[in-house]
Parts: structure tokens; sequence; C-alpha cells
């Protein structure tokens, strides 16, 4: 009777687990549906696929399908980027170009979509890579490419700006189903809308991004700038509150992009068309989501502050004087305790006669 | 006002009286709040640390932990202006008002009267810290006979009367940056964050290693210093630290010939006036608690 009953359970285990596996698998497969029409995956699925290139550099061909599927250009066709390739197998494949025209028709232009308009914008940053008589400019190199700040990440979408949880909104999704049918539509709709009303990344993530040029003691020499811009930041209650995963704090494409332009327009601090130009930037913090009842005074508070004698003379003494103090403080009083230790702990050593 | 007990006496030992129910609020606070503000705001401080991000998280989080910060920090404000009012209402309560009184008060006693203050550093601190010196570096088997207040205890309470404003303000600053910016520059901010940052660090350090292992860590109090809850410091501590004051206390007691010697083993070769007594000696009574001498609010009566 009792083997009976154990049986009975065992198999309703097993039947529920078994059942489980099925939907989360069924799951798994609609989830990594990517656009592979040219069956691409059917090698570069393998995780250890990979060659040594003609350079000698190790080059990992893997693509991993989950996370493709999840990515910005999951509906892009692998040849859609990868134009040299014809047939399979293919000869070794070309540095690929972000601005050619790839399947996909641009919705409200009907053309074949293309990121040239970012190239546009780029080249009239102050990250351009050539100057404004088209000469390229003195270590053109270290500007940075688009794979350089994009390392296409995972959809992050939310609900709403800065002030609101990531992820998809049940509640949302429950407006997109009374016109749209189909939930994988839905899905990539949502994705698409909601990743592009805020950024991907984290403000510690865009600071660690362009920290990885701006916080480079030799790129920092090199361009003759000022500070370690990200660990300057880094240093102040936004930076730290970054670092803590506030979504909330602003981060360095907050502050060096004019208000409604593109963050490929960033302009250089020198140019008066910029908002972190001098007469501009108290429009950064005096902002509604800010600061709002802030003066212009507030924005002269000095967010890259370099502590050296000469970049933040006044500062950098203000602070060697509560080094000093902690220093003269401290460090007599750590003697005397030392000593007192000492004292109590060998009371009968004996150096000079007593008085 | 309260009246306490110079001396108590429990379980044959004697206590002697240091600070008042009040006061041990206000410290109880104090330490509190210092203690807040330090987990709250070193996370801040050293956030690329390893620590930093759980301690932070015990807290809530960058979300809540300023808050609580925040918070402590206005607390412990309130309670340095309270002790401000405090201390003025008990000097003129008990020093100043009397004088009035019998229309003895001018300016010159006004003034010798603050500068002789129990809490005032004095000649005798400097002479303390010179045989402190000589003991320290084995010239002497002979500890600073210490008054009420040593030049230790003068340096603790007069420390936070530089860290409290320090901090206090350049919080303030940072808290209501639009408000501060109103009519300072907005370079305040920079200057107002170092002070904060590096003076909280220095506040931290003096009191979580010197002023913790005098009161709590040093072999003759380890584990614990319990004065803080008590209000009454043993009778081997007011020998080792205050003993110019215990010999005094005990005689204004009728307690001369309890005197113990002083602290260390100079005692046979040191000059004593008073007749002084082995520290296993049991003190003349059995009873269980019996008290000498008494002394209001703080001020020895």
């Amino acid at each position: 009777m009792k083997l009976k009953r154990f049986n009975k359970f065992f198999f309703s285990c097993c039947g529920f687990f078994l059942l489980n596996l099925f939907f989360v698998t069924s799951f798994m497969v609609t989830d990594s549906l990517a656009a592979d029409i040219g069956n691409c995956l059917l090698c570069h699925k393998y995780p250890g696929l990979s060659r040594i290139d003609e350079e000698g550099k190790f080059r990992l061909l893997y693509v991993n399908e989950s996370i493709f599927a999840n990515s910005v250009h999951a509906k892009v066709k692998c040849e859609g980027c990868h134009t040299d390739i014809k047939k399979i197998p293919h000869d070794p494949a070309k540095k690929v170009n972000c601005l050619s025209e790839c399947h996909i028709i641009e919705p409200s232009s009907e053309q074949k979509f293309s990121h040239k308009e970012v190239a546009t914008f780029l080249s009239k940053s102050v990250h351009a890579k050539l100057d404004e008589k088209q000469n390229p400019k003195k270590y053109a190199e270290d500007m940075p490419d688009c794979l350089d700040c994009h390392d296409n990440p995972l959809f992050r979408p939310l609900s709403f700006f800065k002030r609101v949880r990531p992820g998809i909104s049940e509640m949302a999704l429950g407006r997109c189903r009374v016109c749209h049918k189909k939930d994988e539509f839905i899905f990539r709709f949502y994705n698409h809308v909601t990743t592009r009303l805020h950024t991907t990344r984290s403000p510690k993530n865009i600071a660690e991004m362009c920290g990885r040029c701006h916080d480079d003691p030799k790129i920092v020499a090199r361009h003759n700038l000022t500070t370690r811009a990200v660990f300057s930041y880094g240093e102040t209650f936004h930076g730290k509150a970054a670092n803590y995963l506030d979504e909330r704090i602003p981060d360095c494409l907050d502050c060096h992009i004019n208000r409604g332009k593109s963050v490929h327009q960033m302009l250089s601090h020198e140019d008066p068309l910029s908002i972190t130009y001098d007469t501009n930037k108290s429009a950064i913090c005096t902002n509604i989501e800010c600061h709002p009842k802030a003066t212009p005074r507030l924005a002269n508070y000095k967010v890259h502050l370099e502590l050296t004698p000469e970049n933040s003379p006044k500062e950098y003494y203000f602070q060697l004087f509560f080094i000093a103090l902690t220093g003269g403080t401290l460090l007599p009083l750590m003697g005397i305790m030392f000593l007192d230790l000492f004292r109590r702990l060998f009371p009968n050593i004996r150096i000079t006669r007593r008085k | 006002m309260e009246a306490y007990n110079i001396i108590k006496v429990k379980k044959g030992k004697k206590y002697f009286f240091r600070s008042t129910a009040n006061q041990r609020i206000q410290h109880i606070i104090l330490a509190t709040c210092v203690i807040v503000l330090v987990l709250t705001g070193m996370p801040l401080k050293f956030h690329d640390a390893s620590w930093a991000h759980y301690l932070y998280a015990l807290f809530g989080g960058i979300k809540v932990a300023p808050i609580v910060h925040k918070t402590a920090g206005c607390i412990l404000m309130i309670l340095f202006v309270y002790h401000l009012i405090y201390l003025a209402y008990n000097i003129y309560a008990g020093q100043i008002a009397p004088l009035r009184k019998k229309k003895e008060l001018s300016a010159g006693k006004l003034l010798k009267l603050l500068a002789t203050l129990p809490f005032i550093p004095n000649r005798k601190d400097l002479d303390d810290i010179i045989q402190l010196f000589k003991y320290l570096f084995f010239l002497t088997d002979r500890k600073p006979g210490g008054d009420e207040f040593t030049w230790k205890n003068k340096f603790d309470y007069w420390a936070p009367f530089w860290g409290i404003p320090v901090l206090g303000i350049s919080g303030l600053i940072m808290w209501n940056k639009e408000f501060a910016t109103q009519f300072l520059p907005g370079e305040i901010i920079n200057f107002a964050l170092i002070a904060h940052s590096d003076e909280a660090l220095l506040a931290a350090l003096f009191l979580f290693i010197w002023h913790w292992y005098n009161v709590h860590f040093k072999t003759s109090v380890f584990p614990m210093g319990t004065v803080f809850i008590t209000g009454y410091l043993s009778e081997k501590l007011m020998v080792e630290d205050h003993y110019e004051y215990y010999v005094k206390v005990m005689k204004k007691a009728g307690l001369e010939h309890e005197i113990l010697p002083p602290h260390g083993s100079f005692a046979q070769e040191s000059e004593q006036e008073t007749p002084i007594r082995k520290e296993s000696d049991s003190t003349p009574t059995d009873e269980k608690f019996k008290t000498y001498g008494s002394t209001k609010g703080g001020q020895p009566a």
C-alpha cells in the first residue's frame, strides 16, 4: 500500500518535472529566435569555434544564440552586416562597417536603414577624427569608433526614463494587446521603443565606458586633458551614487550633451554651442529634472576637480591642511598609545635610575 | 537639579562620580549618531572598497542610507546646540549667578572664572603631558597625577567643538546646495566636500582609535569601560588617571585613611603627605551601599 502511494507520488513528481522541462525549453526556443536565415548558427553555435588570424590574434567565432536573440541587432540577418559573405563555408570575413545599409527598411522613410547619420553627427563632435579643415587630428587613432562605445548590450526595456524600474510592464502589454495580436511582435516593438527612450546602460556602465579612454593616462596626456574625467566624476556624489547603481543619478552623457541632441553630437567645452561651455553650463544643473531651484552659481562647482597644485591650487592646499591636521593630530596620539601599551606590557624595564 | 553622591560604595568597592544622567544621555546620543554617521558615510568616501557595498546595503543602499546619514547628522547638530545651551546655563547658574547675587561680578572676575572652569586646558595639563612622556619613556615610574579632568578628557571634549561645526556646516552646504549657492560661489561645494570627507575621517580615527583605547581598550579597562553608562568610575581607574582629584575627594569625604597609593610601583619612594593603604585592604564598611558627599548637576558641591 505504502509502496503504491510512493510510486504514485514519484511518478507525479516526474510528470511535473517533465512538464516544467517542456515549458522551460519551449520558452527558451521561442526566446532565442534570431534572424538566422542563412543558417550561420549551424557552425557558429559551437562554443569552441575559434581561430588564430593572420595577425596572430585569437578570434572567438562563437555566437551565443540566446544573447544574440536578445540583442539590439537580433532581427538583422548576419549577411546584413557581414556583406562580404556570399557562400558557405566562407572565406575570412572582413571587419564590419557599421555604416553599411542593412536589409531593414526604416518605416518612416521606407528607405534601407543605415547608421550613416550617426557618422555625420560624430564627424561634427569633439570625438571626430578630422578637424574643421578635414585634416586628420593629432592622435586621430585615439578617437572612438562605433565599437569602442557600442558593445551591443542586451535590451533593458523600461517603464519610464530614469525614475522607473527597467523591465517589460505588464500593464503596458495589456494596452498593446488591444490592437496587436502576436506577442512576438509586441515584445519586439516594446523592446525597440522603450530601449530607445532611455540609455541602455546604467550611469556606472556609461562612466566606465567613457573611462576606457578618458581615464587612460596616456590618452589624457596625449590630448592635454586637465583631468582623468571618470576618476574625478567618481569622487563626486554623482559618481559615488552611480557606483552604488543609482539609476537616477546624472552620468557623463546627461551633462555633456545638449538637450535633445544625439549623444554622437558631443561638443568640446571650448565650443560656444556646447552645453559645457562656460556661459551655457548653468543650464545643465538647473535642468527641471535635476536642481531647478539652483542659480547659475551651482554650475561653478568643479565636477572634474583634479587635486593638484597646478589645476586647483586653492582646493589642493585646503585638502593639504586637512591631511596635515589629521597626521598632526593622530600620529602623536598613536605614538602615545603605542608607548602606553608598551609601558603597560613591560612595566619593569629599567633605562635609567628612577627619580 | 538632581543631586549625585561623589563617592558610592557598592559591595565594598568605591565608585567616584563622573557624569550626570543628562550628560550620559547626551554622550550616548552623540556616540550613536557618530557611529551611524561613520557607517553611512565611510562607504561613500571609500566607494571603491570591497566592503563598502556590503556595509552600505545594510543601511538600505544609495536610496535609504543618505536619508539615515542626514537624519543622524540633524540629531547630532541639535544635540550640539542643546549642549551649548546646557553648558551656558550650567556656567551661569552654577558660577555666574551666585557672584551676581553677591554683587561681586566684574569683567575681570568673569574672565577668570571662565578661564578656570574645570574643562578649560591649563598649565597643569602641560605639566601632566611632560610627566606622561617621562613615564612612557621609562624615565620615571610616576604617572601624572590627573585632576578631575585630564588633558585626555579635555582633548576628547573639545575635539567635537571643532569637528561638529565643520562637519555640520559642510554637510548642510552639500545637502542644500541650491540654497547655499544662492549667495555662495559653486566652488564652495568642492571645499565643503573636502572638509566633510577629511574631517570625518579624522574624527572617526580619533574616536575609534584614541578615544576607545583610553576608555575601553587599554589593559586596565579592557574589554569595556562602564562609566559612560553608570556615570561612576572605579577607584582603581580614579587612582590611575585622576590621582590628585581622587586624593582631594577622599579628603573631602573624610576618608584620608583609605587613600590608595598612586598608580605604579613608586609608592614607597614617593613623598606622600597622606597615610596610604594597600589596594587589597578592605574598606572599613561592610555595608552593601554607602555614599559620601554629594554634587549637584555635575558641579561639585
